[in-house]
């Protein structure tokens, strides 16, 4: 990447007042130079009202489409308007923007085309992950490297970082979560894929979207969605040889 | 099949027949999915009305009754249709999802173009203030 390199910094939210202010105020701090997109998913709280007040850039859903869809905005904004690379962090206040640079720094020497910022790898953390969840990373890390031969620790990080060579293929595809399932797609199209070590905290506001009934759905939607992003990604290739 | 039911079916069937007709009608029911609903109701009709043949699609099927063959053919229509159905909103949904995007990051377009020459503006103020005082 360009020293001038023109990178996009996406917040996407739902329902984060509690929290939203204080990771902008964070962001700005932290990584100055870059431009801020909010992607407020439809929050019925006053997510929408505290962000006007801030004079952040935002893209606002007027019903909620999940996470999948507000990341999927993100990147054909960033498409749109001709970003070299985007990084995407959670609202609830869990990912430290101070982080960030690091991870950069590794995008730009690594060469990957996504760069995750992982948990679960030496040197990263995480306070507190529920045993359930933990559960389902290990499964769905040995999911992918039994679909693609790489081991991916953490697939459902929020904190990545993207290079403008996966945007296109990111919005031909619809993804609910922007998980395995999105990774799973972008190696089987023959994008690399990194981790990079990053300490997490815990979420202090708000609810987490991992709910009793999720720790079912989860992984059969998840699963269900591998499958196809295995199937899409071989569609895709075709049409492109063809 | 007894005449008492052979009448009772078409009595219920030109009564949807009708239904479906007003509601395509009064635009409440897409012309498209009225003539699916036209095409089974008056299908029914006839097959229950022919007894020779709902016998042979009873005998085709491998069922032992007519009424077991009129329940197969029934719940295949259903769960097609509820498939058919669930696409639909799936397709519509998807729509949506797309227009909702699109809104969004045209909003946050102009937001941005918005702010661009505020930010110029103020950066051009700073120096006429140092100025004044």
């Amino acid at each position: 990447m360009t020293p001038n390199a023109r990178i996009l910094i996406a917040i996407p939210a739902y329902n984060e007042a509690g929290t939203i202010a204080a990771v902008i105020e964070r962001v700005r701090s932290s990584l100055p130079d870059y431009d801020l997109l909010v992607v407020n998913d439809g929050s019925g709280d006053a997510t929408g009202l505290i962000l006007k007040t801030l004079g952040v850039t935002v893209a606002t859903h007027m019903c909620n489409l999940g996470y999948g869809r507000a990341v999927q905005t993100a990147i054909m904004y960033a498409l749109d308007c001709g970003y070299d690379a985007l990084i995407t962090l959670d609202a609830d206040g869990q990912h430290q923007p101070e982080q960030v640079g690091g991870l950069l720094r590794e995008f730009e020497a690594g060469g990957c085309d996504v760069l995750i910022g992982s948990r679960y790898i030496a040197g990263g953390g995480y306070r507190g992950t529920p045993f359930g969840r933990r559960v389902g990373m290990q499964l769905f890390s040995h999911i992918v490297k039994l679909v693609v031969g790489q081991r991916v620790y953490d697939t459902s990080s929020g904190l990545k970082v993207m290079r403008r060579t996966v945007f296109d293929p990111l919005t031909h595809w619809h993804f609910v979560d922007f998980h395995a399932e999105a990774i799973v797609y972008l190696m089987r199209l023959g994008y690399c894929i990194g981790e990079y070590p990053v300490t997490v905290a815990e979420r202090t506001q708000g609810h987490s979207m991992y709910k009793l009934v999720n720790h079912f759905k989860y992984p059969l939607k998840t699963s269900m969605l591998v499958l196809l992003g295995i199937i899409q990604a071989g569609l895709t290739r075709r049409r492109h040889r063809s | 099949m007894t005449l008492q039911g052979i009448l009772l079916v078409n009595f219920i069937g030109l009564v949807l027949l009708l239904w479906v007709l007003n509601l395509v009608r009064h635009g409440r029911l897409y012309v498209g999915y009225g003539v699916i609903f036209v095409v089974t109701i008056l299908g029914s009709l006839v097959l229950v009305s022919v007894p020779w043949l709902l016998t042979a699609v009873t005998h085709l099927i491998g069922a032992i009754f007519p009424a077991s063959a009129l329940t197969l053919l029934a719940l295949c229509f259903i769960v097609l249709m509820l498939l058919y159905i669930l696409t639909q909103i799936t397709i519509v949904s998807n729509r949506l999802s797309k227009l909702v995007q699109e809104l969004a990051i045209e909003r946050a377009r102009l937001d941005a173009k918005r702010a661009t020459p505020d930010r110029d503006r103020d950066r051009d103020r700073v120096p006429e203030t140092k100025q004044n005082d």
